[in-house]
């Protein structure tokens, strides 16, 4: 198990995440916040930006590796999750971030993310959930309410939103919780936590889309509806309330850790590292590989 | 006087038949034959009929090769069923179990009548000697040793290794049994001795294995740490290898959700630093195209191995066919190009699977192998090979100097940028499936996107230099000339040779590069030529159409393209070497303008 201990070494501040480039969101975004909040629980981590990797897929929210200065990937629609899985198993020393949008991590990645549950590969997986595809400018998103108008509805959704809490649920994650910019510093702590997790950890984050948002999903609506899990006395441990709170996706809007396993499984970086230890005393040199290919009578 | 054997054995699936084929190849390996061994089954899961087909011989085997020299039938049934793949001919010895019920004069066989047949108490042979029906295998095995020469004292030590745990009883019963099988043969002797030439002294020990293990093997060999990907037939076994050895190398397998994320994974551990690999077939590349662009503009190295299958979709997912170049070549949207390699043997396989690294580690690429089901899933005799001559090339990592103010996508000279990975202190960039410029980052700059455009293309340029990749035999100067790749190659080597020897004047061209296409190459060969043919198992004959695209063909050279399970035999290229000879020599008139094929 990677231990991630912060270092002594050096004392980051969150300015030493950010990078010089311009974010291409609109003004009032909420990724602007989100952005904030990971940069601040990185300082908290402590471990210097090019230990870190951070992983996005297409959409607005994918965009904000580059505004760090960690080692970031802006990969492709969907598959943050797959890529994210590769570079972790590949270097488990790395820090790996995962960020992704209701769109890009429900809909067309959606099927990735039962198994990197499943797995328990230690990723923390930022979901900024706007429930609305706003790069492309406005269409209906997995997690758009039923009856909602957009440019693809254009006579209101036909459908019901994916509920992200509950689905990791479903799949056994051990850590989830949810936050919004409205909080930041509960925002940057649950991130900081996700990261502290040994496991994959899933943040879903409340993230208003100022352009094509309704305005009960503004920043400012949050401030008045947001109720805070540990104030209203949750015990995080309890999985069975966990799921019952869960539930309230869409309807209530609780920030802070909904869920972490006590007893989570063990991860499958533990596995490999275990595996090797005892496998590699068994292998032959990679010269002399072919030798097995020798016919024996 | 043949110089080789080719033996099929059908059966149903408990019959043993493939594990019968298995211990001979082995043996004749074992006294320094060649041989390959091709296996067929039907496509029940469990159980149903199964066969085999090895062809031996003291000298280099190139395919399997066409109608059977010796047919082993342990129920008629079975064997009919497997139809094409096991042609018998009036001269093929037939030897098919008693308790059939056949006569020998009145065997269940199509306008043929073989002229050998033995009808063999093989059940009763294998009950009485080894006391089970299970041995049946066995004394099919010492049948073939005793007629035919191959295996005997191989075949004993090996009967005795085999059955060593189950205890002195089964492997007596078993001695017994083989035993039976040459007493059988001994005392039936052919009137024609069969007996395969004995091979020339000196011989070294082969290899013995097929191409999906052996290029599991070459990518451990070339340093691959990292495998990812999704069972598909019939390129499975190499994850399965992958499965056995990798974490022995300090690697990491992980078995994905679906074939986008096999490839996913595996351009995730590239951009950690790693050599990474995945394999699969038509329909998993398919949907890995989306992965090979994301590798190409974001310029990582990988290997994707692609076992062709016959398709388009499910198509034949247990047959071989070479229909998946252009997808090799062109799959994934945008201008982009990334090297295929085919190996045309399993032997070819491992430097095919070395070169796929190294061309993948120095130009910062996917690499794309494409092999075939019949050289995945055949057996073949492989002579050593001394891995000591193979380099191993890493990729480029960015200097000192050059960490200070990186820049991941630098503009060079050669278009190769040194490549940093997470963990690097000062490396940090921002890999994107998005334009970026020099640095990494983003842009919708026109000038910037076609300036890196022509980094990616222009960087393969050495490539084109690269005539080490491509196989030419023959008569250097010869007016018929024959291209041919991956498992068929071994068909139009066999051609070409027969042709040689009746003195024709021929030569044939086998690139294992094959894209970019690198017409110099092509124009050399063709320089020469009046006639030829493109000799590939594909409907199109794609390889044919892709070398069009870039070189201009003399136009008497077409394609002879089948699709896949319809075998091309080297009698048939030989046949048409003899065609193109006469109908240069004949009269002028003969050779009417043609149309290319289309």
């Amino acid at each position: 198990m990677t231990v991630l201990e912060p270092k002594p070494i050096a004392k980051f501040q969150a300015g030493n995440f950010k990078s010089d480039l311009k974010p291409i969101w609109c003004p009032g975004c909420g990724d602007f916040g989100v952005v904030t909040a990971v940069t601040r629980a990185l300082a908290a981590i402590g471990r210097p930006p090019h230990e870190i990797a951070f992983i996005s897929g297409i959409g607005c929210s994918s965009r904000i590796p580059g505004y760090t200065t960690a080692y970031g990937f802006n990969t492709v629609h969907g598959r943050s999750l797959p890529i994210a899985q590769g570079i972790k198993l590949a270097n488990p020393d790395l820090l790996v971030l995962v960020a992704s949008g209701d769109g890009d991590g429900f809909s067309i990645g959606g099927g990735h993310v039962a198994h990197v549950i499943r797995r328990n590969i230690e990723l923390t997986y930022i979901v900024m959930d706007n429930q609305i595809y706003g790069l492309t400018k406005g269409q209906l998103s997995p997690t758009s309410q039923r009856g909602r108008k957009t440019v693809t509805s254009s006579f209101g959704s036909l459908e019901e939103p994916v509920n992200p809490l509950l689905y990791v649920m479903g799949y056994g994650a051990s850590f989830v919780a949810q936050g919004s910019p409205a909080d930041m510093t509960g925002l940057a702590r649950i991130i900081e936590e996700g990261i502290r997790f040994p496991g994959f950890a899933f943040i879903n984050v409340q993230s208003p889309c100022v352009t094509y948002g309704n305005e009960e999903q503004q920043l400012k609506a949050h401030k008045g509806k947001m109720q805070n899990l540990e104030t209203i006395g949750h015990d995080p441990t309890d999985r069975a309330k966990a799921t019952e709170l869960a539930r309230a996706y869409g309807t209530q809007l609780y920030t802070g850790v909904l869920y972490r396993n006590p007893n989570p499984p063990p991860t499958y970086g533990e596995g490999v590292t275990e595996r090797q230890q005892v496998l590699g005393q068994q292998a032959i040199p990679r010269q002399e590989i072919l030798n097995r290919f020798i016919p024996q009578a | 006087m043949r110089q080789d054997l080719i033996i099929g054995i059908a059966g149903a699936g408990g019959d043993g038949v493939v594990s019968a084929g298995e211990s001979l190849i082995t043996a004749a390996a074992l006294e320094g034959f060649h041989g390959l061994m091709t296996k067929s089954f039907g496509s029940q899961i469990r159980g149903g009929e199964a066969s085999c087909r090895l062809r031996l011989a003291p000298q280099e085997v190139l395919n399997p090769n066409g109608p059977l020299d010796v047919a082993v039938v342990l129920n008629w049934e079975d064997f009919k069923r497997f139809g094409g793949e096991l042609p018998v001919e009036a001269s093929t010895i037939v030897i098919y179990e008693s308790n059939t019920g056949v006569a020998p004069d009145k065997l269940p066989l199509v306008g043929v009548r073989p002229a050998i047949v033995f009808s063999v108490p093989i059940t009763e042979l294998a009950q009485q000697h080894a006391g089970t029906e299970k041995a049946k295998n066995i004394v099919v095995a010492g049948l073939l040793a005793g007629w035919f020469g191959i295996g005997r004292a191989s075949m004993l030590a090996g009967i005795r290794k085999k059955f060593s745990k189950k205890g002195a009883t089964v492997v007596e019963g078993n001695v017994r049994a083989f035993q039976a099988g040459l007493d059988f043969a001994e005392a039936h002797p052919l009137k024609e001795d069969r007996k395969l030439p004995t091979p020339p002294a000196g011989r070294h020990v082969k290899l013995l294995t097929d191409g999906n293990d052996m290029c599991a093997a070459a990518a451990l060999f070339a340093g691959c740490t990292f495998f990812a990907g999704y069972p598909i037939t019939p390129s499975t076994e190499i994850m399965q290898f992958m499965d056995r050895e990798i974490w022995k190398y300090g690697g990491t397998l992980l078995q994905a959700e679906d074939e986008i994320a096999g490839l996913g994974a595996v351009v995730g551990a590239s951009f950690a630093g790693k050599k990474a690999m995945t394999a699969t077939s038509g329909p998993g590349m398919s949907l890995k195209t989306e992965m090979l662009g994301l590798a190409s503009i974001a310029e990582l190295p990988l290997v994707c191995v692609n076992v062709q299958r016959g398709g388009p979709s499910t198509g034949m997912p247990t047959k071989a066919e070479q229909s998946d170049l252009f997808q090799a070549c062109f799959s994934a949207h945008g201008d982009c190009l990334r090297p295929v390699l085919a190996p045309t043997s399993v032997g070819d396989m491992f430097g095919t699977t070395v070169e796929a690294f190294n061309l993948a580690e120095y130009y910062q690429t996917p690499v794309i192998v494409l092999s075939d089901q019949e050289i995945a899933q055949r057996k073949e005799t492989v002579d050593p090979i001394d891995t000591a001559k193979f380099q191993i090339i890493e990729r480029r990592r960015p200097t000192e100097t050059e960490l200070t103010n990186y820049a991941r996508f630098k503009l060079t000279e050669s278009g190769i940028s040194p490549i940093s990975h997470p963990g690097l202190p000062g490396g940090n960039y921002l890999a994107a499936g998005i334009e970026h410029n020099e640095l990494g980052r983003p842009t919708a700059s026109g000038e910037m996107h076609a300036r890196m455009n022509e980094k990616r293309f222009h960087k393969f340029n050495p490539l084109k230099s690269r005539r080490d990749l491509f196989l030419v035999e023959g008569d250097p100067d010869a007016p018929i000339g024959l291209v041919s790749w991956g498992s068929v190659a071994g068909v139009a080597r066999e051609a070409l040779r027969l042709a040689l020897r009746e003195g024709l004047h021929a030569k044939l061209l086998v690139p294992r590069l094959m894209y970019p296409v690198v017409e110099q190459v092509y124009q050399d060969f063709f320089a020469s030529v009046k006639r030829g043919l493109f000799i590939e198992q594909s409907f199109q004959g794609q390889l044919y159409r892709l070398v069009r695209m870039y070189v201009d063909l003399p136009p008497l050279v077409k394609p002879l393209a089948k699709s896949g399970s319809n075998p091309i035999q080297p009698s048939e290229v030989l046949e048409r070497i003899r065609d193109m000879v006469a109908a240069l020599q004949g009269n002028n008139n003969h050779c009417h303008l043609e149309p290319n094929g289309d």
